[in-house]
């Protein structure tokens, strides 16, 4: 079983970074040159063109790929792979995230999370509590899965797309309680919706050509490289 | 806290991969049958070794086949800080353990 030891502390100020991720495929190099970091209190963009590696970067912070010589650390002190600690961290992959028979209140027990609280801002979601995570629409499952890893007591979230199918009247509300939800934790987040992502983010990092940049201007540096119009 | 989650977290996984490993189980049981009608040889065994190792054999099979069908399965759990080998690890001590208990039960009612 994981060890203990990272359990949230209200106050304290952390910071993730990840670096050494280099990977491959055949000729093609994905990812090279990666230096990433997040503090608490932070909501970072990362930023890219469609398969360039952005579902892959996360996946291998969170732990779940395994890549040789990365490095993730909490404070210094090296995590890999991350999502063993408790408290740490939790990760929206772009699939969905519930199994399908459990129930959103189920789920949300197990994340240890109280439900109710999570989903305050969302009443039409609390009468859906106790259906199963494969019984609602694909936005407000994924909606639903965003508020449990929000809610849920750890240093950072990783969401990637958090936004994808949710409807357009709930995104500013969702957009809300990010900002909320980063006075005690750091988040890191990718999404396609680049206007949404640059007017939440406190920093954002451009990941092109498999080498990762922080972008000191986003808006212009985006412009510039043919992001935005 | 943590450690009242576990046993549900396990015990959510087993019963996903269970209709695959008791569809295993079965195809066990009937060869074993099969195999007892041809050679004459009486049945049920009793639970035997080669039982045991042949059963534990078909988890790289389960978790393959379940890899394939459903490759996302495991994020969930990782937020919940399990791994995927301590998820099967659970399974194949469990259904191994069920399973002769099964053979064990047939074989005393049966032989």
């Amino acid at each position: 079983m994981p060890t203990l030891g990272f359990a949230p502390s209200a106050g304290l100020a952390h910071v993730l970074e990840a670096d050494g991720i280099q990977l491959r495929f055949g000729n093609r190099v994905l990812l090279s040159d990666v230096y990433l970091r997040v503090d608490t209190g932070q909501i970072v963009g990362l930023l890219g063109r469609n398969g360039c590696g952005k579902s892959t970067l996360l996946q291998t912070v969170f732990g779940a790929r395994s890549v040789a010589d990365a490095s993730v650390r909490l404070n210094g002190r090296r995590v890999v792979p991350a999502y063993r600690r408790p408290g740490l961290l939790n990760y929206l992959p772009q699939a969905p995230l519930l199994p399908p028979g459990l129930s959103v209140a189920a789920a949300a027990r197990l994340l240890g999370v109280d439900a109710t609280a999570a989903l305050h801002d969302f009443p039409e979601l609390l009468t859906q509590l106790n259906q199963s995570a494969g019984s609602l629409s694909g936005g407000t499952a994924r909606l639903v899965e965003v508020l449990l890893l929000l809610h849920a007591d750890t240093h950072f979230t990783l969401l990637d797309e958090p936004f994808t199918g949710v409807m357009p009247v709930h995104t500013e509300a969702l957009a809300d309680t990010m900002r909320r939800v980063k006075s005690r934790k750091g988040l890191l987040l990718t999404d396609h919706r680049y206007e949404e992502v640059l007017a939440l983010c406190d920093a954002v990092y451009l990941l092109h050509d498999g080498r990762l940049e922080l972008l000191a201007d986003p808006q212009t540096g985006l412009r510039d490289r043919g992001y935005l119009r | 806290m943590l450690f009242s989650v576990y046993p549900r977290a396990l015990a959510l996984f087993y019963r996903s991969v269970l209709p695959l490993t008791g569809l295993l189980s079965a195809i066990i049981v009937g060869a074993d049958r099969v195999s007892a009608g041809l050679l004459g040889t009486p049945w049920p065994p009793p639970l035997s070794a080669g039982l045991v190792l042949l059963k534990l054999s078909t988890f790289p099979l389960a978790a393959y086949l379940l890899r394939r069908m459903r490759p996302h399965q495991y994020g969930f759990y990782r937020n919940l800080h399990l791994a995927p080998w301590q998820l099967w690890a659970f399974v194949a001590v469990l259904d191994t353990g069920l399973f002769g208990g099964l053979m064990t039960m047939l074989h005393l009612l049966f032989a």
